[in-house]
């Protein structure tokens, strides 16, 4: 009788042990770098859970090469010295590629890990053009919007209104401080004036001062520049109060739903650039799996996690297994993967050796109305 | 101890420290650098606000200005490196010695708010410095040059870094047996019966001040090759706070309370994050506000305190 | 120069910010000698109570009317600000633990007081509506957003309220008496503990109304209190520590050569963010007695 139970417990703690070390082995482990509470938590969070969303729903359909997704979410409070570490957490983990959902400086520091450990490397939505051109990084791969393409984007847009000369607010942050130098270099490229480029610093407690500059240069336009939270409020305040009129072009982070919050009833009218079109199927499939997973409509920053989850699935059934080199390879050559984000006809590509994936004709451009972002009115650079 | 053994003992723990970065994996060597140069920032720090008495948020500013004026000297400009890396610290003294000569004039938390001024001066003209200092994004790309021939890479680069933590506590120890520590103490516990005494107060306060900056200076060139990336972030506010915590955790004017403080404050986070997340840092300043209300000699304190009982 | 009367009205209300902040150092500072650098995060709790009162963004999401939310920040911050002396200045000051150990004190309490605001609301920045509606007011050349003007109202009536409590009232002359000279204070029997308590807790009180008050130009965010800590303490160098009046100037000065010089300086915009840390440097080596020389004892 004893030995029996003892056998069988021996047996149940073998096959225990045996599930335990296979399951270990039937998952693909991926890394994601995010913010969860410092200045970047704004957009990271939603893109995590993007990712989040996009890997159950992989899972739910067998996963990738056969195994389940496993994500391992490291928070780096947006101190990159921190996301580096993360990163090479992350390797010794053994993860297949890092997704890192953070500031630009922090996702920078961070290619450092990758470059030397060969691992793949993508962020959906940074938007930094430096962050493939500071590092010469062949594992690391952009799927955000470049601030380039949104201005270019913007000023398709506006191209039969004649702006000559036009005001770059930012603030002191990374963030805005890379999309302004990027717009420069956008408008100088199409032969518009840079009047004049106003800085919103953190603690300030009025733009007044900065946007009575701007109106006394007599601008066709005000371009924002990645502005954040509390400068952001400053700016339409003061905007409101010195009754000025210039048209308000705004970078992707307008399309943020909590900025509507914040800024209630002041953003009437302002244009900015997005990437999502909800008329577009894919974007309509992925808005509908958000609603009924998180009961409400997703804005633009989750569809570019679940976008980028499914890019790195493809690349993995791509190279037919996990090794670091045909990995890269195999997203190197991914041309035409059609995601939720990107204007319709858009789609992801490394074309030409390059790894920024984000479509040049892949932005739109919408129109903030009643408190809400209106309808697409204009899609591409064309 | 005696002088032969007092050598071996230094020796012993250098090659124990070296030893172990052959035998950590990526992550670990991360965390293990970081520390090292957290623990040389504090051992800098804890003379000039422990021995010295000086309160000064500007430590992390020089540290930058070392890192940024090698990078920029370096791969900028292109210098050869051993040019670039005097030229860095002797930077960083030259200012340090400036902003000393007017600073030292202060007391107490006054000095503290110069020198965070200043501080968030040096912040001003790194994010406004364009494509000099790579502006808020940074500088990267780059690589430390071989060095007489020979690359430092990998593991050989940490013990470079526990070399310099062991340089900056060599010093450090030494200048504080010297007439100069004694002197500093004295000022700091009482400047007006210290120049009674014959003590030139503005000299020492001065030399101090500078001496302590450039060897921060120092810890932020090491930095700078840790992850081959720099970018204004990390020698901002939060910094300095987290640095006043580890002396006053570690138990200020005490050496081996700086390193304690240093590395009980560093990897606590990663102990404490999978439980409380971001909440660490209540956790530090309820030690912070613990340890000046019950034992102001912090946890070094407790070690003597221990070790005394323990002889009796 | 149709700049100009808008510009001084954005920068008087900017400046009462600042020298709210500076008043409550000063409150705290003058019988204790305790510089308390938390004082920017109390600042930001009176901002997150306005939120959590008057809107349903944070708990207990009343949405209130406005005397509420006055009345709560000014009663929570009281009694924090006791709670804070008593539990780390007081046992410090009885040792006699010399003046640094509890301004270091208070930077710990400084961060528990953000990290528990983080914890407690988040990391999103959180709008506060404007008591008065978001009109465009005018007197005059003089135009600005209402909520600029209720600062103004609001901060001269605190120093006016202030000024009056030192110069006219007993307890008033008794904080004076303390600030003068501890030890002969307390010898002709004034109650050090309860001047040191009742300083903590108007200190406390005035941040907080500041934090209250700014909330609707700039949303409650936890990472307002250390450049307001910064800026609140350049007004007060500014002004001088000695004289109540000294904070209103200082945090005036202050404002005005931040936004004058941003406005009419032909200097790059990023460049004009070093303007206050030059003050600030200028101000403590030139003039450490600030513009206000204190008043002599008698």
């Amino acid at each position: 009788m004893s030995s029996c139970r003892l056998s069988c417990w021996a047996v149940a703690a073998l096959l225990a042990v045996q599930t335990a070390s296979a399951s270990a082995q039937d998952t693909i482990k991926i890394g994601v770098i995010t913010d969860r509470v410092a200045s970047a938590k704004f957009y990271a969070e939603p893109v995590t859970r993007g990712v989040e969303l996009g890997a159950k729903v992989l899972n739910d359909k067998g996963g990738a090469l056969g195994k389940k997704l496993q994500l391992i979410i490291e928070d780096d409070q947006n101190k990159p010295d921190v996301s580096a570490a993360k990163a090479r957490k992350l390797v010794d983990d053994g993860v297949a590629a890092i997704v890192s959902n953070t500031g630009s400086p922090a996702t920078q520091q961070a290619q450092t890990v990758s470059l030397e450990t060969r691992t793949l490397h993508l962020t959906p939505a940074n938007s930094a053009d430096t962050l493939t051109t500071l590092l010469d990084n062949p594992y690391f791969f952009q799927t955000g919007p470049l601030a380039s393409i949104q201005l270019a984007t913007l000023m398709a847009y506006t191209k039969s209104r004649g702006f000559k000369a036009v005001a770059i607010v930012r603030d002191n942050s990374a963030l805005s401080q890379s999309f302004a130098d990027s717009f420069r270099q956008g408008l100088d490229k199409v032969g518009i004036k840079v009047a004049l480029e106003e800085v919103i610093p953190q603690g300030a407690t009025s733009a007044v001062a900065n946007l009575q500059k701007v109106r006394a240069e007599k601008v066709d336009a005000i371009l924002q520049a990645g502005v954040l939270g509390p400068e952001m409020l400053q700016f339409f305040r003061a905007y409101q109060q010195l009754g000025m009129k210039e048209p308000i072009l705004g970078s992707y982070n307008l399309s943020i739903p909590a900025y509507l919050t914040m800024a209630k009833d002041l953003m009437e009218g302002v244009v900015f650039v997005d990437a999502f079109d909800l008329d577009k199927p894919e974007a309509k499939l992925f808005a509908d799996v958000y609603v009924k997973e998180y009961g409400e409509p997703p804005s633009s920053l989750p569809a570019y996690g679940w976008d980028g989850i499914r890019l790195l699935a493809l690349a993995m059934e791509k190279a037919g297994s996990l090794d670091k080199e045909k990995l890269r390879a195999a997203m190197q050559s991914t041309t035409s993967f059609v995601g939720a984000i990107g204007a319709k006809g858009a789609s992801w590509g490394f074309r030409d050796g390059k790894r920024t994936g984000f479509d040049p004709q892949g932005a739109v451009v919408r129109v903030i109305k009643d408190n809400k972002h209106g309808p697409v009115v204009y899609a591409g650079q064309k | 101890m005696p002088g032969a053994s007092r050598v071996l003992a230094w020796l012993a723990a250098i090659v124990a420290a070296s030893a172990l970065a052959f035998w950590l994996g990526g992550y670990a060597t991360d965390v293990y650098r970081k520390m090292l140069i957290w623990i040389a920032l504090a051992l800098s720090y804890n003379f000039l606000f422990g021995i010295a008495g000086q309160v000064a948020f500007s430590h992390f500013a020089f540290a930058g200005v070392g890192a940024y004026a090698v990078v920029i000297l370096a791969h900028k400009i292109g210098l050869p490196f051993g040019i670039a890396f005097i030229g860095a610290l002797a930077l960083c003294a030259l200012l340090a010695y400036i902003v000393a000569l007017p600073a030292t004039r202060l007391e107490g938390f006054y000095l503290a708010l110069a020198t965070l001024a200043f501080s968030q001066l040096v912040l001003v003209v790194i994010d406004e410095g364009g494509s000099l200092t790579g502006g808020t994004g940074g500088i990267a790309n780059y690589r430390l040059p071989p060095v007489l021939g020979f690359a430092i890479r990998g593991p050989w680069y940490t013990v470079l870094l526990v070399l310099l933590v062991a340089l900056t506590l060599w010093t450090l120890v030494r200048l504080d047996h010297s007439a100069f520590g004694r002197a500093c103490r004295a000022i700091r516990d009482n400047a007006v019966a210290a120049a009674a005494m014959g003590v030139d107060v503005r000299r020492v306060k001065v030399l101090a001040f500078t001496l302590t900056s450039t060897l921060a200076g120092l810890a932020g060139i090491a930095y700078a090759y840790v992850d081959n990336v720099i970018n204004p972030s990390v020698f901002g506010l939060e910094n300095i706070f987290l640095l006043l915590f580890m002396i006053i955790i570690g138990g200020s004017g005490s050496h081996l309370g700086a390193i304690i403080g240093a590395i009980v404050v560093y990897l606590a986070p990663f102990l404490l994050e999978p439980i409380v997340g971001h909440g660490f840092l209540v956790v530090f300043g309820v030690l912070v506000v613990l340890t000046i209300l019950f034992q102001p000699a912090g946890l070094a304190g407790l070690l003597t305190w221990r070790a005394a009982r323990q002889a009796t | 120069m149709e700049d100009l009367p808008e510009l001084i009205v954005s920068a008087t209300a900017s400046g009462c910010i600042y020298a709210l902040v500076a008043l409550a150092y000063l409150l705290i500072l003058r019988p204790t000698s305790v510089i308390n650098f938390a004082i920017g995060e109390w600042a930001a709790t009176g901002a997150f109570i306005g939120v959590a009162v008057l809107t349903p963004l944070a708990w207990p999401r009343l949405e209130g009317p406005y005397w509420l939310a006055l009345v709560a920040v000014l009663v929570i911050l009281g009694l924090l600000g006791w709670l804070v002396e008593v539990v780390t200045v007081r046992p410090l000051i009885r040792r006699g633990a010399g003046i640094t150990s509890p301004i270091l004190a208070l930077l710990g309490v400084l961060v528990i007081f953000r990290e528990s605001l983080t914890m407690l609301f988040g990391a999103d920045p959180l709008p506060s509506p404007p008591p008065f509606g978001f009109k465009r007011v005018a007197l005059g050349p003089f135009a600005g957003a209402s909520q600029q003007f209720l600062i103004i109202g609001a901060t001269f009536a605190v120093f006016v309220a202030v000024w009056l409590f030192f110069e006219r009232t007993v307890w008033g002359r008794a904080f004076e008496a303390v600030a003068l000279n501890r030890r002969a204070a307390a010898l002709i029997g004034i109650n050090l503990r309860r001047v040191t308590a009742l300083a903590f807790a108007a200190g406390a009180m005035v941040a907080g109304l500041a934090g209250l008050l700014m909330t609707p130009l700039t949303s409650a965010h936890y990472m307002m209190g250390l450049p307001l800590a910064i800026q609140g303490f350049t007004a007060l160098v500014i002004g001088g520590v000695g004289r109540v009046e000294g904070a209103l100037l200082g945090g005036l000065l202050l404002a005005f050569v931040e936004q004058l010089g941003a406005r009419y300086l032909p200097i790059p915009s990023g460049l004009t963010l070093g303007f206050p840390f030059v003050l600030l440097i200028v101000f403590l080596f030139l003039r450490p007695g600030g513009l206000i020389a204190p008043r002599e004892a008698c």
